[in-house]
């Protein structure tokens, strides 16, 4: 072997060792700043994206347009009136737990994002948002959609983050069953890159009497993820070697995403702001 | 030498192109990892030394570009009885170590560094082939680190057809990779193509 190759070997090595010893934050920050790096392209793909999109979707009826906007605008008007009588009872609420001195759970702020893209890797599931750490956004925050839950934040950029999927592994939620006692920790399949993969919801009871159709919501055990944020509904249950699992179909469509609200928990305030959830709640 | 640094240099426009590289739907969002499928071209066209920094560079920022966000420490929030408290933080999910990636492309580089010698008689059938196989044993290897960090050995269809996916598309763009580096030899005077002693005619 050639001196230099020699030479070469012991400069990677030397490096290897030192990418290896990184801590967590500079790790973040060389990752924030690769992904910032590369966000005008990451934009420009995504409109590249859209106008081929536009290009082949059908031309749109004037007539169909009018129509839609007409009906939106009477939901828009009933969801007005929904917001002022919520206003109203989250008001009496505030009163009646002051009056009875009740611990006031943290409000949290939402943040509304668009979705650029998917990303394509080798085995995340991961998509971006166009809001980043300078817009308030901060690692590990749940993302939501009206629908339900839709994963947590992951790599930071000022304006851009990726979000880890509810069907990636490695995004895990304390999750219980609607009309049962049952709790256990919902997450994604390894390397299930499908665009709506199941979920599993493990360590259950065993034989526990769980009907196919119900609601999973987020029990907000964790801290991570607020309570009573809709996961999905079962398919089947399972008995397993120790435990119980059910197997869970997303409540999000994660193939149609536009766009989602990104939540950040404050510390709780004495007198608190009503804050609007756009994510289903428990019934 | 212009060779090298052109090489660097157009490695890091792949990862810039590879933002533009939509991925297959209907294989698991297969795509083709222009930067990896540079990087294992490269590695046969240049000499060790230059294919070891390739590889350091290629490793590190495809690692800062795809790994998921590294977890924060779990700060004492041990949670033995399960209720979620560091489960939703990331324990036991077990992320893969930022700059794995520098160590599998090293590996594979070196690997195919032993076909070096057919490339440079320039014959392409066996490299365009091994940098398929080398993709393939990339995505397999750290498919294989992530089942034994977490553990459960499983293997769904939808993991093989994305790897298989993935490594065609791997070797449909190998030749002109390898076409784009011959010419770029070319231009620069660097000898990849080994024409053994040719008697060249200037004409007087």
């Amino acid at each position: 072997m050639k001196k230099l190759n020699i030479l070469a070997l012991l400069i990677f090595v030397a490096g290897l060792v030192a990418v290896f010893t990184f801590d967590t934050a500079t790790t973040r920050q060389i990752q924030s700043r690769v992904l910032s790096l590369l966000s005008p392209f990451i934009h420009s793909s995504a409109a590249m994206e859209q106008a081929a999109e536009s290009a082949v979707a059908p031309q749109i009826n004037p007539v169909e347009m009018k129509r839609e906007n007409d009906e939106q605008r009477v939901q828009l008007e009933r969801l007005r009136i929904i917001q002022q009588k919520y206003n109203q009872i989250i008001e009496e609420n505030a009163k009646l737990r002051q009056l009875i001195e009740f611990k006031q759970s943290a409000p949290f702020k939402m943040t509304a994002a668009k979705v650029i893209r998917r990303s394509s890797t080798t085995w995340w599931n991961s998509l971006i948002i166009d809001k980043g750490s300078l817009d308030g956004i901060g690692t590990d925050s749940p993302v939501i959609t009206s629908v339900g839950l839709v994963g947590k934040t992951s790599t930071l950029a000022p304006h851009m983050a990726k979000v880890i999927l509810l069907t990636d592994e490695m995004c895990r939620v304390s999750a219980k069953i609607e009309g049962t006692l049952e709790q256990g920790i919902l997450g994604g399949e390894r390397a299930a890159l499908e665009v709506r993969p199941e979920l599993h919801l493990r360590f259950l009871h065993r034989n526990s009497n769980i009907n196919a159709g119900a609601g999973v919501y987020s029990s907000g055990e964790g801290g991570v993820f607020p309570a009573d944020l809709l996961l999905g509904r079962v398919k089947r249950f399972e008995n397993r070697e120790i435990s119980g699992e059910a197997v869970i179909e997303p409540a999000v469509d994660f193939s149609t995403l536009d766009y989602v609200f990104v939540i950040e928990m404050q510390a709780a305030e004495p007198t608190p702001e009503p804050a609007a959830t756009p994510a289903r709640a428990k019934p | 030498m212009l060779f090298h640094p052109i090489s660097i240099i157009l490695l890091l426009l792949t990862f810039m192109v590879q933002e533009f590289i939509p991925g297959l739907e209907i294989a698991q969002f297969a795509t083709l990892f222009l930067p990896a499928v540079f990087f294992f071209s490269a590695s046969v066209a240049a000499p060790f030394s230059m294919m070891l920094l390739l590889a350091f560079i290629t490793g590190f920022l495809w690692d800062a570009r795809h790994l998921p966000g590294v977890l924060e420490s779990l700060s004492g929030a041990e949670d033995v009885f399960g209720t979620g408290a560091d489960v939703e933080l990331g324990a036991g999910s077990h992320p893969l170590p930022f700059g794995l990636s520098i160590v599998l492309f090293g590996m594979l580089g070196t690997l195919l560094q032993g076909i070096r010698p057919l490339f440079k008689r320039g014959r392409l059938e066996l490299p365009v082939l091994m940098v398929g196989l080398a993709v393939f044993v990339w995505l397999i290897s750290q498919y294989l680190i992530i089942t034994f960090l977490r553990g459960s050995l499983q293997f769904p269809a939808g993991v093989w057809s994305k790897m298989i996916t993935d490594s065609l598309l791997a070797m449909l763009a190998a030749p002109l990779i390898f076409l784009l580096l011959y010419s770029l030899a070319r231009l620069s005077s660097y000898e990849i193509k080994y024409e053994g002693l040719r008697y060249r005619f200037d004409g007087r």
